[in-house]
């Protein structure tokens, strides 16, 4: 019996054995899989795991003809670890197997060349604190410094791609292409005002990776896909953009100005063909332009237009009815007005028998302010307020102002006065243009168009402007004030300097006396000229404006960018010359 | 379809059932006894039966062991094209914007004036229909396309980076080193082809 008992003691000791093993591997597997599972699969998934960022690039900027105006680039950013920044091995011969050592200093040497950056700041950074595991070696270097830093083979550096801006036609349209900041994030100009258009959705891609770090197939997951951003496509021509620009500074150079513009625009659409400037913002380098020129003054800058807001007044007297080309005005060179107001002409002259084309050839402030007397200010208010002034322009650009146009009841007689030859209210250059736009096309004034939509990835365009005209004046008023300004420059003082060989132009000089900030005139000028060719069919539209010019203070400052750019833009855009006669309008009596 | 064989065995009205007091040693025997057909047609293995399981394991085997290699092997394919593809569109990046910058106005312009060129500031046109010259033709003036130096600034062209610089650096454009030489053709030429002609009616 002894010996069954034992039997039975050795089998139960064995289950009991077993039992006490498969206990603990029982408990392991708990304490494995469900315990501590969470922080393993973290500490597994942390290292086999390979988690990236996919850019959605941010949109291009193009004009017209699709030359890019601004554009993404990957930029890299050049990094260290300076507790490993030690003296290395480089094999410089895979084949005979030479080795050299290279030092911190002889790598700091060896990236400064590669990246341009002075040498003495890298080997700063690499070894002001070595407990550290971050420091910045360079900061968005291109594409060739990336290379060649990679090519360097230096342990202890790290890189990164950002998106970065270029611009590629440098300050051609800075103004209006504006710039984004070292952050990426639009500042000024179209990218701001199109910012939702431009910006891309960055995406988020994991994949499990082997111990050399090559993705397992089929291990990729897109949490998030990237978006690419849309184009934005100006209705701009850089080409001609550049030629105004580059007209423009000369000229404002030549006379000793302060600033100018030069806007041309296409009379039947509406469309901005230049917005030029001077001076205008590198977007590559805005630190290099003084902060009030780094937006667009087109826009942003109102001024008191002078003469050349004549134009607008006559369209409106003709249309209203209360003139035509050939009234009668007997100007004197001081008009002593009823309330009290005085209006001087710009130059000493005996009592002139002129026609309303006559007081628009010689610019007469006193004949303007009399043949104005025949139409209400109310009604002259509301002709302004249709021409677009005291608004903002369709285009809504950043910061754009809309004028002051104060209301004509609360106006002392001389200021009302003052308003028919443009003095007294502001506009921005941009509604100057639009009202020349207005009449140069039967009075049918077009929105203002700057930017022609927003290009998805797949073509498609959104966000085009409306295109619908609105009649402002009638086709008669309209075409009788472009034969009028055709005089200016057959007959007027800056005639010769306007002419274009082949094409009938019409254009008005202005001179206007600009506030010297405190309510009252200084003594310098902004000089301008508006006009349109040809005159038989208006296609084109400049307007210049040349401010505070010193050793020409006349509208001839600003006459020969108007003549140059004008020619430039019937050339660009083949325009017929002229074949019917000028009609000569009588412009005395 | 027959009743199963374990329903037979066990089901009361079976033959081999006997009163529980009256049971013979042989019939008990009987009872402990398991459905012999049963064992016999479950354990009695084919050759053919065998050889189909175990050739298909293996089919298995090696199907997995290719389709795994393969799987890593395209892997690192797809990895190292990856990378191929990546340093191509660093390098298509790089030339595009080289490109840009080289069209650039501000580099044409300037390159061109290097090189003699002038813009003609008058505007002619020729009718072809009629033949008429419209405008008013003159030779441009030798300063009218002149620029003394691109007043419309882009940091991306360097000034070093115009016609006058002939050392090739690493960032160097390619600057354009001399006017292309005129090919030396007889003025005299005979006009070869149709001569362009109004379409008249």
């Amino acid at each position: 019996m002894s010996s069954v008992r034992t039997l039975r003691a050795r089998i139960s000791f064995a289950v009991m054995v077993i039992v006490a093993l498969f206990g603990v591997f029982v408990f392991r597997l708990v304490d494995l899989q469900i315990v501590q599972a969470k922080d393993l699969n973290a500490a597994s998934l942390s290292q086999r795991s390979d988690v990236r960022t996919t850019f959605g690039n941010r949109g291009s900027i193009v004009d017209a003809n699709g030359v890019v105006l601004a554009d993404s680039v990957l930029r890299y950013v050049v990094t260290a670890s300076p507790r490993y920044a030690t003296a290395f091995t480089r094999t410089t011969d895979a084949v005979t197997g030479t080795k050299i050592e290279v030092s911190v200093a002889e790598a700091a040497n060896e990236l400064a060349t590669a990246t341009g950056q002075p040498a003495a700041s890298i080997l700063t950074a690499l070894t002001q604190d070595t407990t550290s595991d971050y420091a910045v070696v360079a900061k968005s270097i291109d594409v060739d410094a990336y290379n060649a830093v990679r090519a360097l083979n230096i342990p202890y550096l790290y890189y990164e791609a950002q998106q970065a801006r270029t611009y590629p036609n440098g300050s051609v349209a800075g103004n209006i292409v504006g710039f984004v900041g070292s952050d990426g994030q639009a500042q000024a100009g179209t990218e701001l005002k199109e910012n939702s258009c431009l910006a891309g959705t960055n995406g988020i891609e994991s994949a499990q990776t082997g111990e050399d770090g090559v993705r397992l197939p089929g291990s990729t997951v897109e949490t998030q896909s990237a978006v690419n951003g849309g184009d934005v496509v100006l209705t701009l021509n850089s080409d001609l953009q550049y030629f105004a620009q580059q007209t423009l500074a000369q000229r404002v150079q030549q006379v000793g100005g302060e600033s100018g513009t030069v806007v041309v625009t296409e009379v039947k659409t509406g469309k901005v063909l230049v917005a030029a400037e001077y001076p205008t913002v590198d977007p590559n380098n805005v630190d290099g332009t003084a902060a009030e020129f780094r937006g667009s003054q087109i826009f942003t800058s109102t001024f008191e237009p002078g003469s050349t807001f004549k134009a607008f007044t006559a369209a409106a007297l003709v249309d209203s009815g209360a003139a035509t080309p050939y009234t009668h005005v007997l100007a004197p060179y001081m008009y002593a007005a009823p309330g009290g107001a005085v209006i001087h002409d710009a130059g000493v002259h005996a009592d002139t028998r002129w026609t309303l084309t006559g007081v628009l050839m010689d610019s007469s402030n006193t004949g303007m302010s009399i043949l104005s007397e025949a139409m209400p200010a109310q009604q002259r208010w509301d002709y302004m307020k249709k021409f677009g002034l005291g608004s903002d322009t369709e285009v809504k650009f950043p910061g754009e102002e809309s004028g002051d146009l104060k209301d004509p009841n609360n106006l002392d007689n001389q200021t009302l006065y003052n308003t028919t030859f443009g003095q007294g209210l502001t506009v921005t250059a941009m509604q100057m243009a639009s009202i020349y736009q207005t009449i140069a096309n039967g009075g049918v004034r077009m929105p203002v168009q700057l930017i022609a939509g927003c290009r998805a990835a797949d073509g498609t365009m959104t966000e085009v402007p409306a295109g619908a005209g609105q009649q402002i004046i009638s086709k008669m008023a309209a075409d009788e004030t472009v034969s009028m300004l055709e005089s200016v420059v057959t007959e007027g003082y800056a005639s010769s300097s306007l002419q274009v060989p082949g094409y009938r132009v019409s254009a008005k000089t202005g001179t206007a006396e600009m506030s010297d900030g405190n309510g009252a005139y200084g003594s310098q000028h902004l000089t301008s000229l508006a006009g349109m060719a040809p005159s038989d069919d208006p296609q084109y539209v400049v307007s210049v404006t040349v401010a505070k010019p010193v050793t020409i203070t006349s509208a001839l400052a600003a006459a020969p960018v108007f003549q140059k750019v004008l020619s430039q833009v019937l050339k660009t855009y083949r325009v017929q010359p002229s074949t019917l006669p000028d009609p000569k309008l009588p412009t005395t009596y | 379809m027959s009743m199963p064989a374990y329903q037979a065995l066990y089901s009361p009205g079976a033959p081999n059932r006997q009163p529980t007091g009256t049971v013979a040693p042989e019939t008990r025997r009987r009872w402990l006894q398991l459905a012999p057909e049963i064992i016999s047609r479950r354990i009695r293995p084919t050759f053919a039966g065998s050889a189909v399981i175990i050739a298909g394991i293996g089919v298995i085997t090696v199907t997995q062991l290719l389709l795994s290699i393969g799987l890593s092997d395209g892997a690192y394919e797809i990895s190292s094209l990856q990378s191929t593809q990546k340093e191509l569109a660093r390098s298509s990046q790089a030339l595009t914007e080289h490109v840009q910058t080289l069209s650039s106005p501000q580099y044409l312009v300037q390159n061109a004036a290097a090189l003699g060129m002038v813009a003609n500031s008058n505007t002619v046109f020729l009718r072809l229909s009629d033949g008429a010259v419209l405008g008013q033709p003159a030779p441009a003036a030798g300063s009218a396309g002149s620029v003394a130096g691109s007043l419309v600034a882009n940091k991306l062209v360097p000034a070093t980076a115009l016609a006058s610089v002939t050392a090739a650096g690493k960032n160097a454009f390619p600057a354009a080193q001399s006017a292309p030489a005129v090919p030396k053709t007889d003025p005299t030429l005979p006009w070869q082809g149709a001569l362009p002609s109004p379409t008249t009616r």
